[in-house]
């Protein structure tokens, strides 16, 4: 960095601060590579998780060395995202449950503070206001779990309380499991509570990154870690589930509506959460890290990249000539082998996220031979896609390893096809119409283009 | 039905077609807004211009609900560095106050007119600013919402429903069923939705008269209306005025559809009317108390002593501003003319040049070229950065036609690419690897907004984007070379191809006449004289910069936005044709046979010159070539060495921030523009510029009916006028007439940004291109200052020939400065002539 040498006060703290990042980043592998080494009892969850934030909070402060460097506040912010990325990482890696629920609350006030960063911007501050009263209400929710399960184990220890969970009452479980999931879905932005995230684009771009990337996904660890608590009450584990499975429709619903590329990226953001926090309300915990993980730098790298969207959209757009049939086959085929399945008996909390990824990467993969492209330029795209494929297969295995153990089947198999085929179903539909070039009902079109509209005004001036 | 009957009685005054002509001039209110892909500077004001600068300036603020100047804070920054002079400040303050005899009048013990003045400009506090982005009203924001639906270019998935029936007609029926319309205009909008005509004339015709508005008063009306949203206006007028039909294929709109919505909405809900400006606060006693005077002085003074405390006293924060924009407008003046003068009759060296090199009239060329002539004897021009060429260029692989010429142009020839000379097998691969990568594109598209895909695609990408997120944060350069090497650069692997006419479009291919004449126009306009060195190189000039939405406002705005190398390849082309050249000597230009003419790209932002189709140069010309690049090369470290001090950067900073995708200003662009000076080089090549000064090249010698000289001022000078107003007013009030923070924008519908989570897309320029990083203005706003070397009469006889430049000089936009080349006299164009004329003419008052 060769411009650290005539810097001025705000760059160098922000300066300081990417390199206390990194460096936390580097002595936070290398603690991980030991304590396997040395066979002692790591926390997988907690290292995965905290490594997914120090990595996208280094980045996200490096490329703001340049990006705020004309901000007024530029040390200001620096500290405010260095403390949230401290808070995060507080309620990730303590087990006890005072600590976590202070720096589970600090965390949300600090990224209220971002969204609202700009001063005297009244957007910015009204989305600030939105995101703390979501918050608020999602931290009132931890607050009463952890005072229930506490109370009953009397312990504040994270490992007592779990320890503890098969001794406390089935109502009380019940009622600690579901304040645990609005929490989450709080923090997920899931309906009801998606307004704060779809209306933040208030927060200067590296904030959205870390934010789509380090802070939306906590809801899931949290589900993750109290996993305990949760199984023990069925009934919430089926309402987390449908809340995600809803959000992950709606989040698409709202992403292709949007003409603008932040509030797109939101929409997906949703979705995405609502898939993983079906993955957590199914038991596949493995599946929900790897995809805290791996769509954390995915939004992260989408954000970031968030001002390329100019002039790039008419490639791009001849996208809508994709054969439809071939979804409608790919579709048939999944559902036909979760129906074999079902009635051979077979279930898994795998078997959603698992057939949903043999589908994307069947008909990718058939685009991709099947796109016209000569068989030299072919070739190399297939594999490449290969590749990815099996990189992911990696991270999905290293995010196993570092849970542990996924929960106990919660759908039957004929729930399994059920939820498949919405999913499945609605893709299929999507295609259709785009192929079709038929509009969306104009109603519903409206409803989702209106989604979490932020009111500001209300005074009747025009300026 | 009450409404209906209302409706149905209502007596229309005017008819559709006085609408349709009301609403055109309407329209003028705001400036077209291009695209960002193809970003043009426009004067936000150019609807004002036939109004003199202050009185266009104040209205306009009015309109727009912007200030009328920088707060004086900036400006007393601005002072406290050095950027206006003392004396400048001082003259101007006492010529506000009417000369020299009332500003020393005394008007309290030991305290004059002037102090008083001063102590306004350079000391009172001032009152913190109040101009952060306040909340769209709820009508403004709903129509916001709608035009961005409808003008979307295809980033959401699922485009509006029933945008085929036009703006108005689709929002009116989308209107139905949107809650925000019930909350906005409630029962009455909801019956007028179903009477209201479906044609927006009449429905404008109808509505002005529900409203009670007069006939008289129809346009101003209808003017505040269109000024209500000025970035969808200008985008309106963009696409109705300057667009390829392409662009508005399946969604029509004119300004019409908008100004019919605005009445619709005012019909259900007359509540909104614009709020009266904030007076500014009286401080009479802050000023006494300034200079210690008691209490008592008020007491015992008369009224009548006392009117000149209160003149100053009330002097609004805008007309300290102006008096502030016109000492720096002085001060820059007052450091440039002498130099001139004394310049102006020196004999021109006479020394023969290595090679020539015709740059764009771009400020950011004049530093360039002064380094370059510091390291070899070389001749440098000045001449607009698409040579004359009116072309559209059709790209290789099927994306729109870019426009690359003036605006004030519309393309005359449509010439598409083919593969650059010897450049076949780059050509491949680039075709190849781009059929690959749109195809990745789309499968990638297509999947992460799939119910069923879009989370194992989100999951299979991560790993990857993590590793793309390290490579271009910590070593972006190295990706660029990585990048390049998958793919062959599109310069590389094609060129502009004369000859290749592109399918689909009526204009015909360049004629040997046409070719002649864009050719000669280069000697014509420039002065270059026929005898020419051995190389002559043309050099266009683009910016770098990536993921960066105002990527395009660093390129060469007489190319419309884009980078100037296809059209200096084009002419090269036609330079070195033997035709062309038989045809250029039957002109009397007879150019040497050993004169090799070469196509350029200077690149603004790393200060790199890329030299293209050096495959075509002969053996005999290697040697001449080779010392150029080698020389190209050092003055581009000079150049980039000095820009790194501007930028408070390294020059390897600059060279990485040109491909960092974290970089927001990757460089300083046109900021700090002040001048534009038509004449020839000798006549400023002892002179430090500081890359402010546009430079024509002009030898009055040539040009004895003043062609050359009125097409200089009537085009090139009007571009540097539109560049010049986009800075001064993006800098003046960055809300209303910039773009705001970059670091908050966000890009919609592929072409412009937004801020935040929506209202009107933004017109004008960031913050961050204006503004240095400790908040002080790095562009002063101030006017164009153009400089003419050519004899009084003859740019008199031009000047009152052309409306335009009437309009320009006379209303105080541009300020012209005429230097004599025989005396070296300097006069300046009185633009205050209403008000009493001494003397013999508007070329009066010398230097």
């Amino acid at each position: 960095m060769s411009f650290a040498r005539t810097m001025q006060p705000a760059p160098r703290i922000a300066f300081g601060l990417a390199a206390l990042l990194w460096a936390g980043l580097i002595a936070l592998l290398i603690a991980a590579v030991f304590s396997t080494r040395l066979g002692l009892r790591g926390d997988g969850l907690a290292l995965a998780i905290g490594a997914l934030t120090l990595f996208v909070a280094s980045i996200a402060m490096t490329f703001s060395l340049r990006y705020m460097r004309a901000n007024p506040r530029q040390a200001g912010f620096s500290i405010t995202v260095a403390l949230l990325v401290a808070a995060i990482l507080g309620f990730v890696f303590t087990r006890n449950l005072l600590v976590f629920a202070v720096a589970w609350c600090a965390s949300g006030w600090l990224l209220a503070r971002l969204i609202g960063h700009t001063s005297g911007w009244s957007e910015a501050r009204a989305a600030a206001r939105r995101s703390l009263t979501c918050f608020a209400i999602g931290d009132a929710a931890l607050l009463g779990a952890f005072a229930l399960l506490g109370w009953h184990a009397g312990s504040l220890e994270l490992d007592a309380v779990l320890a503890h969970v098969g001794a406390i009452p089935t109502a009380t479980v019940t009622a600690a499991a579901l304040l645990l999931v609005v929490a989450a879905v709080a923090r997920c932005a899931l309906p009801p509570f998606a307004g704060w995230l779809l209306t933040s684009m208030t927060a200067p771009t590296p904030v959205s990154a870390l934010m789509h990337a380090g802070f939306v996904n906590a809801g899931g660890f949290l589900l993750i870690r109290f996993a305990p608590v949760v199984e023990a009450a069925p009934a919430v584990r089926i309402i987390g589930t449908g809340l995600g499975l809803l959000g992950a429709i709606y989040g698409i619903g709202i992403m292709v509506v949007r003409p603008d590329i932040k509030r797109l990226l939101a929409g997906s953001t949703v979705s995405q959460m609502g898939f993983m926090i079906m993955c957590c309300g199914l038991g596949a915990y493995s599946a929900a890290l790897w995809h805290i993980i791996a769509h954390g730098l995915f939004k992260a790298w989408l954000f970031l990249g968030a001002g390329s969207a100019i002039g790039t959209v008419p490639a791009s757009r001849r996208h809508g000539a994709r054969d439809w049939r071939i979804s409608l086959v790919v579709a048939a085929v999944a559902l036909s082998i979760a129906l074999v399945l079902a009635l051979v008996g077979i279930s898994s909390v795998a078997l959603i996220p698992g057939l949903l990824a043999l589908a994307t990467a069947a008909v990718t993969l058939t685009g991709s031979i099947g796109g016209g492209l000569s068989a030299r330029a072919s070739f190399p795209l297939t594999g490449f896609l290969v590749a990815l494929g099996a990189v992911n297969l990696l991270g999905l295995g290293i995010a196993a390893a570092a849970v542990g153990r996924d929960g106990p089947v919660l759908l039957d198999p004929w729930g399994n096809l059920a939820v498949l085929a919405i999913l499945l179903g609605a893709w299929t539909w999507q295609g259709f119409r785009q192929a079709r070039g038929t509009i969306l009902p104009p109603a519903f079109y409206i409803y989702l283009l209106n989604a979490a509209a932020l009111r500001t005004a209300g005074t009747g001036q025009p300026k | 039905m009450n409404v209906m009957q209302q409706v149905t009685a209502l007596d229309l005054a005017l008819t559709r077609t006085e609408v349709a002509g009301l609403v055109a001039l309407a329209a003028r209110t705001v400036a077209p807004l291009w695209p960002l892909e193809s970003a043009i500077a426009v004067n936000p004001l150019a609807g004002f211009e036939d109004l003199p600068f202050p009185a266009a300036v104040r209205m306009a603020a009015a309109q727009f609900g912007a200030r009328e100047s920088l707060p004086l804070g900036s400006w007393r920054e601005l002072y406290a560095a050095g950027r206006i002079e003392e004396r400048a400040l001082r003259d101007v303050a006492i010529g506000h106050l009417g000369g020299a005899y009332r500003a020393c009048a005394i008007v309290a013990p030991g305290v004059t007119m002037l102090d008083l003045i001063m102590t306004r400009l350079l000391h009172l506090p001032v009152a913190a600013e109040q101009t952060k982005p306040s909340p769209l009203a709820p009508a403004a924001a709903f129509l916001a919402k709608w035009c961005a639906a409808f003008f979307d270019q295809g980033m959401a998935a699922v485009p509006m429903p029933h945008r085929e029936l036009g703006l108005y007609r689709a929002v009116v029926a989308m209107a139905a069923h949107d809650p925000e319309f019930r909350s906005i205009a409630g029962e009455p909008g909801r019956q007028l939705l179903l009477t209201v005509p479906r044609d927006p004339l009449q429905a404008i015709a109808e509505g002005l008269a529900a409203l009670e508005i007069s006939d008289g008063s129809a346009l101003t009306y209808l003017g505040a209306v269109v000024a209500r949203l000025p970035g969808w206006a200008g985008h309106i007028r963009w696409r109705g005025e300057h667009a390829d039909p392409e662009a508005a294929q399946g969604a029509p709109a004119s300004m019409a559809d908008l100004v019919a919505l605005w009445i619709l909405l005012e019909r259900a809900d007359p509540r909104a009317a614009p709020t009266a400006p904030v007076p500014d606060e009286d401080v009479t006693t802050l000023l006494a108390t300034h200079f210690g005077l008691p209490g008592e002085f008020f007491e015992e003074t008369t009224a009548i002593g006392l009117e000149p405390f209160a003149k100053i006293a009330t002097i609004g924060a805008a007309d300290l501003g102006k008096v502030f924009m016109t000492a720096a407008e002085w001060t820059y003046c007052n450091a440039l003319a002498p130099k001139l003068q004394a310049a102006a009759t020196a004999p021109p060296a006479n020394a023969n040049a290595e090679a020539q090199l015709v740059f764009c009239i771009d400020v950011r060329s004049e530093p360039f070229r002064r380094a370059l002539e510091a390291h070899g004897s070389y001749e440098t021009l000045g001449y607009a950065g698409f040579f004359g060429l009116p072309i559209a260029l059709h790209p290789f692989g099927g994306q729109r036609r870019k426009r690359l010429l003036p605006v004030l142009l519309s393309p005359q020839h449509d010439v598409a690419e083919a593969s650059a000379p010897g450049a076949e097998r780059e050509a491949a691969v680039f075709a190849s690897a781009n059929a690959r990568d749109i195809l990745a594109a789309q499968l990638f598209e297509s999947a992460k907004r799939g119910t069923a895909t879009a989370f194992a695609t989100a999951e299979a990408t991560g790993p990857l984007a993590g590793a793309i997120m390290v490579a271009r944060t910590i070593a972006p350069r190295l990706v660029n070379r990585i990048a390049s090497a998958l793919k062959p650069n599109r310069e590389d692997a094609f060129a502009p191809d004369a000859a290749r006419h592109a399918a689909g479009h009526d204009h015909p291919p360049f004629t040997l006449e046409d070719k002649i004449g864009y050719a000669s126009a280069l000697f014509r306009l420039t002065g270059l004289s026929a005898k020419t060195a051995r190389l002559v190189v043309l050099v266009g000039h683009g910016g770098r910069a990536v993921n960066n939405p105002y990527a395009a406002a660093l390129d060469c705005g007489a190319c419309g936005g884009h980078a100037g190398g296809s059209n200096a390849r084009i002419l090269v082309a036609m330079l070195n044709d033997p035709q062309v050249r038989a045809g250029l000597a039957s002109h009397s230009i007879a150019i040497p046979a050993h004169t090799l003419f070469l196509a350029a790209e200077h690149n603004t932002t790393t200060d790199e010159v890329r030299i293209f189709d050096q495959v075509l140069v002969p053996k005999s010309h290697h040697a001449d070539l080779d010392e150029l690049k080698s020389d190209l090369a050092k003055a581009g470290d000079a150049n980039r060495q000095r820009r790194a001090g501007l930028l408070g950067q390294s020059p390897e900073g600059l060279l990485t921030g040109a491909v960092h995708w974290g970089e927001v200003r990757p460089e300083w662009g046109l900021a700090g523009n002040a001048g534009f000076i038509v004449g020839p080089r000798w006549l400023t090549r002892d002179i430090d510029l500081e890359g402010r000064a546009f430079l024509h090249s002009y030898d009055w010698r040539q040009d004895d009916d003043g062609v050359a000289l009125a097409t200089i001022l009537t085009a090139p000078m009007v571009v540097a006028q539109w560049i010049n107003c986009q800075y001064l007013f993006s800098t003046l009030d960055n809300e209303h007439y910039g773009s705001g923070d970059k670091t908050t924008q966000n890009v919609l519908g592929g072409f412009g940004v937004v801020q935040g989570n929506g209202g009107d897309l933004k017109i004008g320029l960031p913050w961050q291109s204006l503004f240095a990083d400790d908040g002080i203005p790095f562009h002063v706003p101030q006017r164009l200052l153009t400089v003419v070397h050519a004899p009084f009469e003859r740019v008199r006889a031009v000047v009152e020939a052309n409306d335009i430049l009437a309009r320009l000089f006379g209303n105080g936009w541009v300020q012209l400065v005429v230097v004599d080349p025989h005396t070296g006299t300097a006069l300046r164009w009185r633009h205050d002539l209403a008000t009493g004329s001494e003397g013999s003419g508007p070329l009066a008052i010398s230097l």
